[in-house]
């Protein structure tokens, strides 16, 4: 497994990939277990260091503010992320697993979106105003649109 | 209900149709928005079985039976604000239209290059942008007035910001993100003594005991419906007739003239002015239902009851640890902020949710507040007439248990 400078030296998309994690939420049976399970991925996901939680980083929910930066390496869509919400934190470690460290021939077709839902994470897409979630997504699509260009 | 009937908030609770379908909500977002009794149900739905058309214009019987409802929500209205004539009473879509009625209509007539709006800290985004939007247009100056450290309004700064260029004072009754009350009276009689005009934001002052305008002394007080056990899609601006009858309209179409030609329009006078189009007619008729309710039990009881729970909560919050009430020895209304060390807000809503417990989070469109106090946001809960104390232990409980997750 390829590793990548910093701030994309973290496990998700790499060493932790989308099966992986699908079979932990699909372990955590309940609404209670997934929040305590995003709360525990976040923990795993390092902290963006302070330079980079900047204005240009940011984006913002009406409920937290996240931060993401969008790299490139050898066609591979990088992405790092942190955000003041644990939980927002933990979604974030989802997204970047399904898209960190992927071409997009590997990406054509995903739906991350579909993906939460049949995780079960429904709710945290329409809650998205608050949590930025949506965005996020959108603005890594943006970026693998950008590739073929 | 008779008055000689002793309070009860789980009968109250019986009332609203939506705790049958929701029978485990804890339902604490009340500031966002409240539930509806059966009483303001039944009045849209018997406007729309009985008396179906729009008002105004229409020669027939069922515009007529229309009309006399349309009107007769505002006379009732305005009796329970105890305004001096339905014709002050003003229909919007809620408060945020109403202010930027205000701010539109009087502020472009009347302000000047120079001009001072002055506004609390503690102002909702509603109540701070429509004056942003007509000093940008007139060349006035809009001005805040700092917090104390307690995030109650500095009571000096703003004395010492009263000069006569002072044009219109904003002020909250209650503010939406902390329940602090500002000391009206005082402010707007130190206001009216330099001669500027006072917005009151009457969005939750309203729903908890009420007001009676005559006796308030502002200029312009707005509210919703929504967050009065009413509908949504209606509220009201109030301003006195003199004042009135010297602002312009604001919005343009039909209902609101007089006359029309393509050599010139004159307008109708208040309320019809600033009323252009079909205006929310069975909301109007469902917010006067819903006041109507209110009426029917007694104000100060209910608020006791919405001023207890918050207490009990409040005090049961001293047994968990890194949680802080934001304003905690300020006078409130029932609203209680929390802020939490070392964990976000967000995060305690969603563990929450997940025991049927709905708060809010975030800085509740009052940035400029959250801004003074050095948070990025707060977790609110508001009380409402149907909250029962088992609402408050559940909570208290369900918090407990979301800070041990995520400790």
């Amino acid at each position: 497994m390829s590793s990548y400078p910093p701030p994309f030296d973290h496990p998700f998309g790499t060493r932790i990939d989308r099966d992986a994690l699908a079979q932990r939420l699909e372990a955590a049976a309940g609404w209670e277990a997934k929040n305590r399970l995003l709360v525990q991925l976040a923990r795993e996901l390092p902290p963006l260091p302070d330079a980079l939680r900047t204005d240009e980083h940011r984006v913002a929910g009406c409920e937290s503010t996240a931060w993401l930066v969008i790299g490139r390496q050898e066609g591979r869509l990088l992405a790092a992320a942190d955000s003041d919400s644990r939980i927002v934190k933990g979604l974030l470690a989802l997204l970047l697993t399904a898209y960190h460290g992927h071409t997009p021939a590997e990406l054509a077709g995903f739906d991350f979106e579909a993906w939460l839902v049949s995780l079960g994470l429904q709710r945290f897409l329409t809650t998205s105003r608050g949590n930025g979630l949506r965005a996020m997504s959108r603005m890594i699509r943006e970026a693998i649109a950008e590739f073929s260009h | 209900m008779p008055m000689n009937v002793p309070f009860s908030a789980a009968r109250i609770r019986d009332e609203f149709p939506v705790f049958r379908h929701h029978p485990d909500l804890i339902y604490l977002d009340n500031a966002a928005t409240t539930q509806k009794p059966l009483a303001v149900l039944d009045a849209e739905r018997r406007f729309y079985e009985t008396a179906n058309a729009n008002i105004h214009r229409a020669a027939h019987r069922l515009g007529s039976a229309a009309t006399d409802a349309f009107e007769g929500a505002r006379t009732r209205i305005a009796a329970h604000l105890n305004a001096a004539h339905p014709d002050e009473v003003l229909f919007t879509r809620g408060t945020t239209e109403a202010i930027n009625l205000a701010a539109h209509s009087w502020g472009r007539a009347h302000l000047r290059p120079g001009d001072v709006i002055l506004l609390s800290t503690l102002e909702h985004h509603a109540n701070i942008v429509p004056w942003q939007l007509v000093a940008q247009a007139t060349g006035a100056i809009v001005k805040p007035i700092p917090l104390d450290a307690d995030g109650t309004i500095d009571q000096r700064a703003f004395l010492s910001l009263l000069t006569p260029a002072i044009r219109l004072v904003g002020l909250t009754q209650c503010s939406n993100a902390t329940g602090v009350l500002p000391p009206l009276a005082p402010m707007i009689a130190a206001a009216k003594a330099v001669g500027a005009l006072v917005m009151i934001d009457g969005a939750q002052g309203i729903a908890h005991g009420g007001v009676d305008l005559q006796a308030l002394g502002a200029d312009f007080y707005a509210f919703s419906g929504h967050k009065l056990y009413g509908p949504t899609g209606v509220g009201v601006l109030w301003a006195r007739r003199e004042l009135l009858a010297k602002m312009p309209p604001w919005q343009a179409g039909g209902e609101m003239i007089d006359r029309v030609s393509f050599d010139g329009t004159t307008f109708a006078e208040p309320p019809f002015r600033f009323e252009a189009g079909t205006p929310p007619i069975a909301q109007a008729v469902g917010l006067a239902a819903a006041m109507d309710w209110l009426a029917g039990h007694d104000r100060d009881t209910l608020l006791r009851h919405e001023l207890a729970l918050r207490e009990r909560f409040e005090a049961g919050l001293v047994q968990l640890d890194c949680i802080r009430v934001l304003s905690a020895s300020a006078p409130r209304g029932p609203i209680t902020a929390l802020a939490f060390d070392g964990l976000h807000p967000y995060d305690v809503a969603q563990f929450l949710d997940g025991y049927g417990v709905a708060v809010r989070v975030g800085q509740h469109c009052a940035g400029p507040l959250h801004q003074a106090l050095g948070l990025n946001g707060s977790l609110r809960a508001s009380f409402a007439a149907y909250n029962t104390e088992a609402d408050v232990d559940a909570t208290l409980a369900a918090l407990a248990t979301t800070l041990e997750q995520l400790a």
